[in-house]
């Protein structure tokens, strides 16, 4: 199905909301203004973007510490993600998780724990119920590499296949799991081939192309929603910063930091929409200064609500038993 | 003896009430939940054609059909984990845990997700749901078919944790679980299946969770207890009488949160505690008993509160001598509340 150029400027503007909400996060984490921690995903944005843009309210994401822009393009309002990162009151997780795992019920996006794989897990739970239910929702699964050596991930991969589940797994192959190289995490070249354990397509693409990402999630999602089983999707992609931003990431070396820069996903997307003339200079600059009213709007509510009260500590614990 | 269910069906005819066991009253509970609430799906192994190991879910699948009632894969994690899923997205899962003794491959699933499903969402996302989990020594399982972990899951909040001891109660219990909004970690005690029989009303009734039952009332001394061993704590209060020793016995039925106002009511009363439970002796179910007890109750004690349970071996080994030296039995817990109320 070719895309439209309505989808194309969607999807230009959730790119680009997505790469300076990090880098802005970044700054905002390095000048102290929240506490923790912060994992970036800049360089990964099209690995987000592409499922995650034209998904239905009601379709669930399994995301966790570097889906953020999963969580923006769903359509998790910014001022929401950035109260979570301040751990304030109004974060929809009244400040009681952990930096960047970011929740909002109404778009079904599952507020994860911090165990790595788990959020792929929980979100294939979903996807059985809309069987049960007899709903066409589909249930988006994302994870790094590293995260496909969890047995559980195999465990929710095989239970999907069984059950031929609205599943689309999303592997985000950034060729690092923390400090640990993809070849000691994963023993195929592709994770894709691990999609035929469990009866269902595996496909490997070019995680820094919009394009490919996006047309590609768009067939599973169709895929998923007819009923017709799950996909798995490996991305290629690269983090261009540390595993957090305590991480200096030395273990990687500058000219592998340089190929991967070089095939940056955002002007990448924005050339050939130029070309394209899809959009031209001064709906870039709209775009971007759009952007940052957005995001400045949000970091305001952020800094304006206040922290949590100690006596909310047992808040949330049970219902009424 | 005052039992609980003798006196929850004390006035009604006999027709309104039926003597059944313990693992038929699981069943009935089962089958009445998931007519009255279509929400409520069974998922875990061998559970569907099968019925079950121990044919808790026997009947289930005929009735309500493959889509209910789901066979799973050997996934203890993933049974749990999207069972959370399940819930969130609105339906009320029941998965079951073949045997506690693999309910460790599933702790990630219970206690980061289930446990904290409505904390870590800031009261957001819920997830309701009954994990049905068979537990118990005395019937010669051997290590690994045997265990009681209720203890580890006592230091989960956001979990509720039960385990019944009678018919009634498990009916009752099961209920409750499947009509609140928080994830109930079901204990059933594989011994007591078919070897406790009792009274359950025919008409629909709940068993509160969170409250404890005084099920034998006395003077002398506590006993707090739960499931099988609830069942010998009531021998041996019975041999006691018969000495002139007067026991109080509850059954906690609830473990987390447990009932802490009506253990220290009855410490007040007889000023002596006794707590009987099935696992190694530190760091079980008896260690947080006996420390509340000795913290909010400490000015009520003319006694040590003492601990019965097994001893600290792994768990119930196989061969017959070794068993047998596990789990206490009434005259162990005799012996034990004789030396509380002579202190
Ligand atoms: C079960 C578990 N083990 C270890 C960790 C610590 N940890 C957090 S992120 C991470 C690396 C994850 O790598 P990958 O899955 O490839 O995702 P990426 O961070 O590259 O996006 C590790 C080891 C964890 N959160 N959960």
């Amino acid at each position: 199905m070719p895309v439209s150029n309505d989808e194309l400027k969607g999807l230009y503007y959730y790119l680009n909301l997505v790469r300076i909400s990090d880098e802005r996060c970044r700054r905002l984490f390095k000048q102290g203004r929240f506490h923790g921690t912060y994992f970036s995903a800049v360089g990964q944005e099209a690995t987000v973007v592409g499922p995650c843009y034209g998904l239905r309210p009601e379709d669930t994401i399994g995301i966790q510490h570097r889906e953020m822009g999963a969580a923006i393009t769903k359509g998790m309002p910014l001022k929401y993600i950035l109260a979570e990162l301040f751990a304030r009151k109004d974060s929809p997780d009244r400040g009681k998780s952990h930096p960047c795992h970011y929740g909002w019920k109404p778009l079904g996006i599952i507020t994860p724990a911090s165990t790595i794989a788990a959020q792929t897990v929980i979100a294939t739970g979903c996807a059985l119920a809309y069987k049960i239910q007899k709903k066409d929702n589909v249930a988006v699964c994302f994870v790094g590499e590293g995260a496909t050596s969890n047995g559980v991930w195999h465990e929710a991969l095989n239970f999907a296949g069984i059950h031929r589940l609205n599943c689309v797994f999303v592997v985000q192959n950034n060729l690092w799991a923390e400090s640990v190289p993809a070849a000691l995490g994963v023993p195929v070249e592709d994770v894709s081939e691990r999609a035929k354990a469990y009866g269902f397509p595996g496909v490997t693409i070019d995680g820094n192309d919009l394009f490919a990402t996006y047309e590609t999630s768009q067939e599973a999602i169709r895929r998923a929603r007819k009923g017709d089983g799950p996909t798995l999707i490996e991305m290629k992609t690269y983090r261009w910063y540390g595993h957090s931003e305590i991480d200096p990431a030395n273990y990687r070396t500058q000219e592998e930091l340089e190929y991967w820069k070089k095939r940056d996903p955002v002007p990448r997307f924005e050339k050939i929409l130029m070309e394209r003339g899809v959009i031209d200079e001064s709906y870039k600059l709209a775009t971007i200064q759009r952007i940052e009213r957005e995001l400045e709007e949000a970091i305001e509510f952020a800094e304006k609500s206040p922290h949590p009260e100690p006596h909310e500590i047992l808040e949330d614990v049970y219902a009424p038993l | 003896m005052k039992m609980d269910v003798a006196q929850e069906t004390k006035g009604a005819i006999a027709s309104d009430v039926k003597t059944m066991t313990y693992i038929e009253a699981i069943t009935e509970g089962l089958r009445e939940e998931m007519e009255r609430d279509e929400r409520i799906f069974l998922i875990g192994e061998d559970i569907a054609a099968y019925g079950g190991v121990f044919k808790a879910t026997k009947g289930l699948y005929e009735k309500f059909g493959p889509m209910r009632v789901i066979d799973s894969p050997i996934s203890e994690n993933f049974l749990i984990q999207g069972a959370v899923g399940a819930s969130i997205a609105g339906l009320i899962p029941s998965p079951e845990i073949q045997f506690d003794d693999f309910i460790t491959l599933a702790m990630d699933a219970i206690v980061e997700h289930a446990a904290k499903m409505r904390y870590r969402s800031g009261g957001m996302f819920t997830c309701p749901m009954v994990i049905r989990c068979c537990y118990g020594g005395a019937v010669g399982g051997g290590l690994f078919h045997s265990q009681a972990n209720q203890a580890w899951f006592m230091h989960c909040p956001g979990l509720v944790v039960v385990t019944p001891a009678t018919p009634y109660d498990a009916k009752g219990l099961l209920k409750a679980a499947f009509r609140g909004q928080n994830p109930v970690l079901y204990y059933e005690h594989k011994r007591l299946y078919r070897t406790i029989k009792g009274p359950v009303p025919t008409h629909d009734y709940t068993v509160p969770l969170g409250k404890a039952a005084v099920v034998r009332e006395g003077k002398h001394v506590t006993v707090i207890s739960y499931a099988l061993m609830l069942h010998r704590s009531l021998d041996a209060a019975e041999k006691l009488a018969a000495e002139g020793i007067d026991v109080e016995v509850i059954d906690l039925r609830t473990l987390l949160p447990y009932d802490k106002e009506t253990i220290l009511r009855s410490v007040e009363k007889t000023a002596r505690a006794v707590v009987v439970y099935e696992s190694s002796k530190t760091m079980g179910v008896g260690a947080e008993i006996g420390a509340m007890i000795a913290e909010d109750g400490f000015s009520f004690l003319d006694a040590p509160v003492r601990r019965v349970s097994p001893p600290d071996a792994p768990q119930e080994p196989f061969a017959p001598p070794l068993a047998e030296a596990y789990l206490p039995d009434a005259n162990r817990i005799a012996e034990a509340i004789r030396e509380t109320v002579a202190y």
